[in-house]
Formats: structure tokens, sequence, C-alpha cells
């Protein structure tokens, strides 16, 4: 075994509970392992152990006996681990240290005090390796999110590692973007023998490429781990894909679509095309969110060309496209952050220009990417309590006689209201960012990004939330990369690219037609418009 | 354009010379062939708008504030009437030049430095630094690349605050904009650290081996040195000192062995480089070292007490062509 966990048992410093319970595992040599759990679950916590930062940057107490490459990592520490192992988190942006690619690749090279020539040989391996040799030159600012990524794969690589770590890395990407990066692990995986370990909340993106799953489970002591095709059924996590297995018996589990569409088309007589997204129609009526041939601009670049869109009461509109053409800046144009070029934005039918961002706030809340940059306060009901005084409200005319305490009661937090916010996992802690532009009961909801960082049960939760704020007529839009989720809950679909909208519809012909946006769902049962297990299950059930 | 092709000690030679010749002379004629010097070097190395337009702010401040405040020379322009303090009495044409010359040289220096900021990296001026500063150029470096990750996380949080209706009204309010700031960066810096951790920085060895003992008697024998120099210069006080700043640069040296680092990218010095250095290094002494050229006299030119058109020294003006090094190499690289 290339990695052994021998009874690892491991909690942070002022922590209640162990992040790791009596772990014993082992991976071998070669593998492309997969960890997934829940929030909270120690999922980065297993992986920072195989690379000495836990417990040697962490601090904590750890039992037990890890070995990778025969080597202790507790005894080595992360700075003797870095030649054996490389490490990509989340964000590529907080692990780039220099300006250019090619520095940045050879950053990790210097430290070790390679000679210059070895370091030219390892830095055109690894560029030749990742097809990153026409972005050398390049200043990682200017890189899309994808491209440093693989840039950040590339510095961990140079080091010639024997396992890459990697949590959550496509977590901040979009679906193309994530795509080419995990194209790029397999690579290595395949032709390299790299061991590669990865975790990752969204099963449908990995699955299909990971040869080993381990599942953690912050309730239960020890780790599961064994084949995809045989463990997927077991977990309560699951992808699209692995639900309508289950639920139509199709053995063995299909990982890939690929081999899912070998049992779709001997079982489906395709119906015709409808759309079973379970939103309910939208009645006709005065649009609460417009914009009438918009233009917006940073400095000299346009970012919008054109847009118009009207969002009713009780309309949820999925924008999708890919990163940096001009999503969230929609959204910002109709709160009034950034002003329009060109063009006309209304708000529950009131001309948004020359009106104040707070006025405009009240009738509409925003979610921006961050949800911490919103938070500040010592406790979770202080939050909301600040936007009302901000906006001058009190309790009563705010919520017309429901107080901060019933909202935050419907967001689930009623329990943790005066607990600091900042204490809180992630889905919580956006649930309180969401409590604390809500609390002014606006007629819309912009969400940007809402389930980035955010495991499977969050979703729900969060889901189930919007579905509620939808029956009482709230008009939103989401911005979102995840596809799985915008089929979940929204109504209608658009498609921004290069500042324009180039598609406009029905979730289901939107997402349904699209070869990039296509939920799993989508692809299993094409021409169909079921975007959803639930949409899949509950029709061929009817059928047979 | 793209870096120049010079190497980063090149550039500071003619910086160094640019702020000794502009810092040297008033004489409108030499400033202003110095100036146009610059200006080559900045647009070849691509204007910016932006820096002109502050330059030529500079300018006009500096004339503005010497024509209120300096009440010397003969041709009055306007008088303030009155008795105010400062304010009331002649506002001459030989206060409003000397001004703008003051602001010419300041504006000139400023765009001296936007020209060579843009062509050396950052990281190219910190490699610079002796091997035993490894660790602190390359925190310098991030702390570099903070500031507009910091600045973007600024933008955010003030958003964040005014879509929540947020105003600042008084010293409270600026918590709902520190506060997430604040966190915000210390979770990055955390992430930063760890991800370096995670990439082998720093080498916890060579921080072993660093020879920290002979740093501390280093400092303490200088400290010694300088003490009893405060108390009257003595042949013991100055010896203290020389040995304190031997033995630190030791420890510097010894510690510079002891870092493993190696560097990806040679600087390499060339004929272009050594042209420069030269030009660049005759410009600065022939402004700055007394007696090195005659006609020194005529560097010195002032308005007062009654604007006089200025004088102008050849072999002064030649040497100030010196200062166009940059633009020069800049300007057969780009032909080439």
């Amino acid at each position: 075994m290339m990695i052994t966990f021998d009874h690892i048992t491991y909690q942070y410093p002022g922590a209640d509970h162990p992040a790791l319970r009596d772990v014993t595992l082992g991976l071998p040599d070669g593998c492309f392992a997969l960890v997934v759990g829940s929030s909270g679950s120690g999922k980065s916590t297993l992986l920072r152990c195989i690379g000495g930062l836990v417990p040697h940057f962490s601090g904590g107490t750890l039992s037990g006996t890890i070995r990778v490459h025969g080597l202790d990592p507790i005894s080595e520490g992360p700075g003797g681990m870095s030649r054996y192992v490389g490490f990509v988190f989340q964000d590529p942006e907080t692990q780039a240290v220099m300006e250019r690619v090619e520095d940045e690749i050879a950053f990790g090279l210097e430290q070790a005090g390679l000679p210059r020539d070895q370091m030219r040989v390892r830095v055109e391996e690894v560029l030749d390796l990742l097809d990153l040799a026409p972005l050398r030159d390049r200043v990682l600012e200017t890189l899309s999110g994808g491209e440093r990524q693989r840039v950040t794969i590339a510095a961990a690589l140079a080091l010639r590692p024997r396992v890459l770590v990697l949590d959550e890395p496509t977590s901040q990407l979009d679906p193309q973007s994530a795509e080419d990066v995990l194209r790029a692990l397999v690579r290595l995986n395949e032709d390299l023998g790299l061991t590669i370990i990865l975790a990752e909340h969204r099963l449908e993106r990995v699955l299909p490429f990971a040869d080993l799953l381990v599942y953690l489970d912050a309730k239960q002591p020890g780790a599961l781990a064994g084949p995809p095709i045989d463990l997927a059924r077991q977990l309560p996590l699951r992808s699209p894909l692995v639900q309508i297995a289950e639920a139509l018996g199709w053995h063995p589990t299909p990982l890939t679509i690929k081999a899912g569409l070998v049992f779709s088309r001997t079982i489906v007589q395709p119906p015709a095309p409808q759309i079973l997204a379970s939103p309910p129609q939208i009645p006709e009526s005065e649009p609460f969110l417009e914009l009438r041939g918009a233009y917006a601009a940073y400095g000299s670049s346009v970012v919008l060309r054109d847009i118009s869109l009207a969002v009713r009461p009780g309309e949820i509109v999925a924008l999708l496209g890919r990163s940096g053409v001009g999503k969230s800046t929609l959204l910002k144009t109709l709160v009034g952050l950034i002003r329009l070029q060109r063009g006309r934005a209304f708000v529950a039918g009131q001309d948004t220009a020359g009106r104040d961002i707070a006025a405009i706030c009240r009738q509409v809340a925003y979610l921006p990417q961050d949800p911490n940059a919103l938070l500040f306060a010592e406790t979770v009901r202080d939050e909301l309590l600040i936007t009302l005084r901000n906006h001058g409200l009190t309790h009563t005319n705010a919520m017309h006689g429901v107080s901060p305490d019933t909202l935050l009661e419907r967001l689930g937090l009623l329990d943790k209201a005066t607990a600091y916010p900042r204490d809180l996992s992630a889905g919580e802690r956006q649930r309180v960012a969401l409590g604390a532009v809500t609390v002014t009961r606006p007629g819309a909801l912009l969400l940007d990004e809402p389930t980035r960082g955010l495991d499977y049960l969050a979703k729900h939760a969060l889901a189930d939330l919007l579905r509620g704020w939808q029956a009482e007529g709230a008009a939103m839009i989401i911005v979102t990369h995840d596809v799985e989720f915008a089929a979940t809950i929204a109504s209608r679909a658009m498609l921004l690219a290069r500042g324009e909208i180039i598609a406009d519809g029905p979730i289901g012909h939107v997402l349904g037609t699209s070869p990039l946006f296509a939920p799993q769902t989508a692809r299993l049962f094409p021409g169909t418009g079921w975007l959803t297990p639930d949409d899949a299950i509950q029709a061929l059930r009817k059928a047979t | 354009m793209n870096a120049a092709p010079l190497h980063p000690f090149a550039w500071i030679a003619w910086l160094a010379a640019v702020c000794a010749v502009l810092s040297a002379t008033r004489n409108p004629l030499h400033l202003g062939l110095a100036l146009l010097c610059v200006l080559l070097v900045t647009i070849t190395r691509g204007l910016r708008p932006g820096v002109l337009r502050l330059a030529i702010g500079i300018t006009l401040v500096a004339a503005f504030f010497n024509l209120i405040l300096a009440r010397v020379g003969a041709t009055v322009l306007w008088r303030i009437p009155g008795s105010w303090p400062l304010l009331s009495g002649p506002l001459t044409l030989e206060s409003l030049v000397y001004g703008a010359l003051t602001g010419l040289a300041l504006a000139g220096i400023f765009t001296a430095f936007g020209a060579a900021q843009g062509a050396v990296p950052t990281r190219a001026l910190l490699d610079l630094l002796p091997p035993a500063f490894a660790p602190l150029a390359i925190t310098l470096t991030i702390a570099v690349a903070f500031v507009p990750a910091t600045l973007r996380q600024l933008r955010q949080v003030r958003e964040a605050q005014l879509i929540r209706g947020h105003t600042i009204r008084g010293l409270r309010d600026w918590s709902a904009l520190l506060i997430p700031l604040l966190i915000g960066g210390l979770d990055r810096a955390l992430q930063m650290a760890e991800a370096l951790a995670a990439r082998g920085f720093p080498d916890q060895a060579a921080s072993r081996r660093s020879p920290a003992i002979l740093i501390a008697i280093g400092l303490a024998l200088l400290a010694a040195g300088l003490l009893i120099n405060a108390w009257g210069t003595s042949l013991l006080g100055w010896a203290l000192t020389l040995l304190g700043l031997g033995i630190i640069g030791l420890a510097i040296w010894l510690a510079g062995r002891n870092t493993p680092r190696t560097r990806y990218r040679r600087l390499p010095w060339t004929h272009s480089d050594t042209l420069v250095a030269i030009a660049a290094l005759v410009a600065g002494i022939a402004f700055v070292v007394p007696f090195a050229l005659p006609d020194r006299a005529v560097l010195a030119f002032s308005p007062y007490p009654q604007l006089a058109f200025p004088l102008f020294s050849p072999i002064h003006g030649i040497a100030t062509l010196g200062l166009s090094g940059p633009g020069v190499v800049l300007l057969l690289a780009s032909g080439e």
C-alpha cells in the first residue's frame, strides 16, 4: 500500500469532538481515490494528514499511525513530505506566489535547491503534461479559473511527488473548466501511474474517474473504502446517475453516462418530450425584475450587451454560462451596484436609475458569492437586526408582524441565534447571510453561486427554503455552475456568453439540449426533457 | 509592451541618475532635456495616460503653492489685497516659475519610477537580495501580491454592506467593513501559509542552521561601538563598529551559503546593461560631484530676484543625454 492509516484519531485544538475517529485505511499505489462525505466529516483533515499539515500546521492531538510511501508524515512534517506529496487546495488564488506561470511552477523547485538545468527540464515536462506551454509567459491574473488550477497542479507536480492530493479542486470552476482539470488528472493517473487522492462534494463530476471510493461519516467512526461500483449505492450521498440506477434496479451500477446509456436505451420507450421540472407554472403577471436593452462595462471593457429579461413573481431563473461572461455583473446591475451604460433596469415596476442602493435592496435581496463578506456581528440574531436598523426598520414594520426569530426558525437557525456566525458551517453561514439580506422581506432574491462548498444535505435544505419563498411569490435569479441544483430548483434557464443571452426558455429545453450544461439525467435520457432523478423515476414508474 | 531586456541593476542605476540630475538643477534648459530623456524612456515602455495626467497635476500643484506662499520676485503678476497672514501680498512670476520647475523635477522622478516599475517585476528586484534573505524576499513578494487581493476584498465587503443598507455615520460603523476585511485577510493568509508549507517553504533545516549567534554578537558590538562614539569619537568606537558590521556581514554570507534555494531565471548582464549603467553614471556624476565638469554654476539656476533667460552648458547637456539610455536600448530592441 502506498498510504496506510492505522487507527487514526485526530482532534483540532478547542474542538469538542474528533475530526477523524479511528480511521483505518489503505490506499494502493497508482490509485485514483475519491474521498466523500458531508461537511465536517473530516475529508480535508484526512487529506492534510497525508501531507503532514495535520497536526504540524493545525496543532491538535493525533493518535495512531500513518505511513506514506514508507514515511511517517508526523515526524517528517510538511517540509519533508513536500517532496513526496503534492497538495492542491480549493482556491487557486490563495496558493500562487509568483506573477507568471513559469515562475510559479519553478517556485517549489527553487525552494528545494534544484540546479537550474534540472529545473528547466522539470518545468518543461509539467508544462507539456498539463497543456500549459502556450500559457507559460502569461500573468496568472489573466488566466481563467481552470487554467489557474492547472498551473497549481503543475506547480505541485514539478517536484515529482508520488502522490497528488487535491481538496475540492473544481468547486469554484464552471463545468467545462472542471472537466479540463479532471481530464488532466486522469491522464496523470493513467499515463504516469501517479496516485491521486481527491475530495469532492459533487460526486457526479468525479465518480466516473475514480477507482477507489472512501466515505467518511461525521457520526460514525472509521472510514468505508472500496471500488465505486460496489460502494456507490451504499452511501447516503449519491450522484443522480446512481440514484436512478438504484431506483430502476440497474446492475452493475453504472458510473459513467456511457455505461448508464446501455441500460436507459433498453428500457426507455422514448416518451413525448415533456417538461417535468418540479416548479409550478408561473401565472402571467407584471415582471418584478426587468432589464431592457442593458449594457454594462468595466472601464472600456463591455461586459453586458443588449440584455433584456423579465422575471415574474414566483419564477426562478437559473443563469448559467462560463466564468467571466458577466453573470455576476448582471445581478449587480439589478441592485444598482453597477450602473448601466445604456438601457434601463426596473424593480417592482420602478426604474432603478438614480435610486439609492439601500432602497433597491429593500425590495431585492442579493446574496453575493462570498457570504462571509456580509457577516460581522457578534451573534446570528444581530446580523438580522443590524440590517433592519440599517434600513431604519423595526422588527414589526419590517416583517409585517413577524419577528427575526421567525425568519431564523425558517432558516433552521433558531437554535444558533446566539452563536458567533463565523463559527458555523459553510451551509449555516450561508443561511445566516440569506437571513441578513432577506429580513426586509423583499419581493425578489438574487443568488450568486449559492451552492459553492455545500454538501448534498445543505443543498437540499437550501432548495427547500427557496421553494418556500417561491410559493410565497418571490422572483429569483440564481447564478450557478451547479447544473444539477439548477435543474432541481429553477423553472427557466438562461445561458450567457460574451455578455449576451444566447438561450432563454424553460429549463428542460435549455439544459436538456445543451451538451455542456445538461445534467446527468438529461444526458441519460436525451430528448425526454427529464432533468432530475425524480423526473425520470416518476415518469418511468407511471409508464410501467 | 513586455518587460524590458535590461537587468534590474541597470534600471536601478538609471533611476538613481534621474533622481540625481533632477534634484541637482532647476535650470529650465537642462531640466527640460532631462525630462525629454525620461519621456522617451516612458514612451518606449508604453506611456500610460494616467501617469502623464498625474505628472501634470504635480507640476500645477507645485506651481500654485509656490505662487501663493513665496513672496519673492520682482515681476508682480497680481496682488492679493488685505492683511491676511500668508495670503495677502504680491504674486510674482518668479515664484510661479520656480514652483513649476520644482514640480517638473518631482513629476520627472515620479514618471521615471513609473516607467521602471513596469519594466522590472517585483520578483526580479527581490531576487537581487542576498540568498540569506530569500525567505524575506518571498514574504515580500507575497505581501505585494496581497495588496490587490485586499483591495478586491474591500470592494466585495463594501458592496456586501451596501446591499444591507449600511452607511458610515460614525466610528462604530467602520466595523462592518473592517471586521470582514480583517477576518477575510487572515483566512487568506492562513490558506497561503498552509499552501506554502505544503510546498516545502520555508526550509526549516536551513532556518536552524542560520548563524543567529554571530548576528547577535555583531549587533552587540555594533551597538557598543555606536554608543562609545556617541560619547565622543574614539578609535575603540570605530573599531567596535567596524568589527560589528563585519561579523553581521559574515553571518549573512554564511546564512546565504546555508540556504539551498536556487534561481530558475538567470538575469544576464548584457552590453546594453553596461551602456545604460555607464551613461547613467556619467550623467549622475556630472550633476552631483562638484568639479567633475566645468560650468557647474549654470546648473544652479534661480529665477529670483528677476526672471532671466537661463544659460546652457553643452558639456552637461551631453552628459544629460545619458539618461535616454534605456529608451535607446528599447527602441533598438523593438527595431530588431
